[in-house]
């Protein structure tokens, strides 16, 4: 049968059945810069994982002999103003970086999807007080919330936590951990995702006139199943590119706010404590604020990089000009 | 009952918001589709025929409206649905084959995974059933390979097999009633024909009714029993396919035969053309919406719509014309 002249898509093997995702995928690995990113990542990843293994020292064991000493043969990286390791401190901070980036990040997408799709889907009423709701969360000055949220409701969520491990004696309640995840985690996500609610509002928006999802209604189908087979993974492209490129901005984000005095708790390491602590003495001791600073760029830097490839890759039309 | 057609519809009437108001883009039309019968809707881009199609099962697009009429099938009324029954009749009683067989399937499924989807949801099949009846209804419509074809993805096939893809997911449920928006529209001449004779095929095996859109009357000329034929949202002329091409009587219908290349006469002759716009939906004259543009128009036409009459006195041709039909005496 001849193919009319409306034939569209890369040239394919005819034979070999090839799905969008691993079109993509060939494109993303034809691009160097997107492979470094993604080899930056992924060594991340494994480093998160797998880091308390990989530490040469305990992240908390202090050495009074051997403060604030450069990097050598025995301390890479040197040590901190307590005799800390400093690189099993970063390795360690990997753990919390990618910990942040994550569940900020997912917290902050899964608000930004669900208002985002329902408004876009929904449109109307509906959508306008969405959108509203939207704008005000962006108006609202970004750090003075988290600054305001963490200060005045960190205290008493520590004494609550404390008068409980008292009461229990059960150890969850020692972990401030959990401090963090609910306020200086929740804190981020509740200002970072009003940008994914209007990405993915408008990704919605223009899938929904799209002629396959009028095929798929016009089937029968159930608003869940058109929405959840026929607009989600449509719309997921951009998403991705967006969610790589946040990944890379929560990480800053925390480092702005451990600058700040509200970010992850200590001692729990985080390249930006470690950050906020090697800048009060960085005239003298450069290698305290070097080292994670330059982590947290290479990490920054890997995110981009892997998110301009993704945005390559899945919007190839864009890619073509 | 058997005798009642198998839709009906009456006085329908869809109005789209504009800036400057609401505006009818279809205005009052009326048409029956008997069991088994083929229908052919014919008039140029802009008439209302596609709307009136998506109107039929709910999915008018943001702004339209059904603001008067009725559609009955199965003894309901389809604008009167509640949303599950809506879905049972998508697929289920009306199957729809859409004009782009390019941009109207899901580029991140499997041919396959579509195709399944109605039988799952409306006939309870599963998943492995479905995938069976698939290969079944890929056969059906003359996809060579059949069921192997279940795994590619939509873009590694070329439009014609696509638009038989598109009919064999249309008639996955055996609806009674299958509308054909302009199938062939996007696709070469040589597919368009394969296209038809398919259809033809299917429709004597299969006995359902279909409407067919069109703006190519010699395209459906061999395919339909009966065409209707819209102008600006109003029914102007309705007939046996025949009796259409044996006595055009409205000048529009009259119109478009003559512009229809022909394999006989003179080889230099220019193609007749229609003069003129389809007037705006939103200010159309008072009279008959096509006296702008009509050869024959008197000043009658300009004042009053002139009703469906009879032709020759029969009720199975009708057109609406104050000159042609005699109506315009009549009155007098």
């Amino acid at each position: 049968m001849s193919s009319p002249a409306l034939s569209t898509g890369p040239a394919e093997a005819p034979d070999e059945t090839v799905s969008l995702w691993r079109d993509a995928w060939r494109r993303l690995i034809a691009n160097r810069l997107a492979v470094f990113g993604l080899a930056v990542v992924a060594l991340l990843i494994l480093v998160a994982l797998v880091g308390p293994w990989l530490t040469p020292y305990d992240f908390l064991s202090q050495d009074i002999n051997a403060r604030n000493q450069a990097p050598s043969l025995v301390h890479w990286f040197g040590t901190d103003d307590l005799g800390r390791d400093v690189l099993s401190r970063v390795i360690y901070g990997a753990r919390t970086a990618l910990l942040v980036a994550i569940v900020v990040t997912g917290i902050a997408l899964s608000i930004g999807v669900l208002l985002g799709a329902v408004a876009g889907y929904a449109g109307g009423r509906v959508d306008a007080f969405i959108m509203w709701l939207t704008d005000i969360a962006m108006s609202v000055p970004s750090l003075l919330l988290v600054v305001v949220i963490n200060t005045s409701l960190k205290p008493p969520l520590a004494r609550w936590m404390d008068a409980k491990y008292l009461e229990t004696l059960n150890p969850v309640f020692r972990e401030t951990v959990w401090i963090d995840f609910v306020l200086v985690f929740g804190s981020m996500a509740l200002i970072l995702w009003p940008p994914y609610a209007r990405l993915i509002r408008a990704q919605v928006l223009s899938i929904r006139s799209r002629n396959y999802v009028t095929a798929a209604r016009a089937l029968g189908l159930p608003a869940g199943i058109v929405i959840r087979r026929y607009i989600v993974p449509n719309a997921l492209g951009p998403v991705i590119v967006a969610v790589s490129a946040g990944l890379g901005n929560a990480m800053v984000l925390e480092s702005a706010f451990s600058f700040l005095g509200v970010g992850v708790t200590p001692p729990t390491p985080s390249w930006g404590n470690m950050i906020s602590d090697g800048l009060r003495v960085w005239r003298t001791y450069p290698h305290l604020l070097a080292a994670p600073a330059a982590v947290l760029g290479l990490a920054t830097i890997a995110f981009s990089f892997l998110g301009d490839g993704l945005n390559d890759a899945l919007n190839p039309k864009q890619w073509r000009k | 009952m058997s005798s009642s057609p198998l839709l009906s519809v009456r006085n329908l009437e869809i109005e789209v918001s504009t800036r400057r108001g609401p505006a009818k883009v279809v205005d009052g039309i009326s048409f029956d589709v008997e069991r088994g019968e083929a229908l052919g809707v014919v008039g140029e881009s802009g008439c209302g025929k596609s709307i009136t199609t998506l109107s039929l099962l709910g999915l008018l697009p943001p702004g339209a409206r059904v603001s008067a009429g009725f559609a009955l099938m199965d003894d309901r009324n389809l604008f009167t649905l509640s949303r599950p029954a809506l879905r049972k009749v998508r697929g289920g009683r009306i199957g729809m084959i859409f004009q782009d067989p390019m941009t109207s399937f899901n580029p991140v499924l499997k041919i396959g995974d579509q195709l399944i989807e109605p039988l799952v949801y409306h006939r309870g099949l599963s998943r492995a059933e479905a995938w069976e009846r698939a290969g079944e209804l890929l056969r059906l419509v003359g996809i060579p390979g059949g069921e192997a074809r279940l795994d590619n993805y939509p873009h590694e096939l070329s439009g014609g097999m696509r638009q038989r893809v598109m009919i064999a997911m249309g008639l996955a449920c055996e609806p009674p009633l299958l509308i054909a928006d302009e199938p062939t529209t996007a696709l070469d001449v040589t597919i368009q024909a394969q296209i038809v004779d398919l259809v033809k095929d299917l429709r004597a095996r299969l006995g359902m009714s279909i409407i067919w859109i069109t703006h190519d009357l010699a395209l459906v000329s061999g395919l339909v029993d009966r065409i209707i034929v819209l102008y600006a949202g109003k029914v102007v002329e309705e007939a046996l396919v025949d009796d259409l091409y044996a006595k055009p009587t409205h000048p529009y219908t009259r119109g478009l035969l003559a512009s229809l290349p022909t394999l006989e006469g003179e080889e230099t002759r220019r193609l007749p053309a229609i003069g003129g716009t389809p007037p705006d939906p939103g200010r159309r004259p008072p009279g008959c919406p096509f006296a702008p543009r009509c050869p024959l128009k008197v000043e009658l036409c300009e004042r009053a719509m002139p009703p469906l009459e009879p032709v020759d006195g029969r009720n199975s041709h009708r057109a609406a014309c104050w000159v042609t039909t005699g109506a315009m005496e009549m009155a007098a």
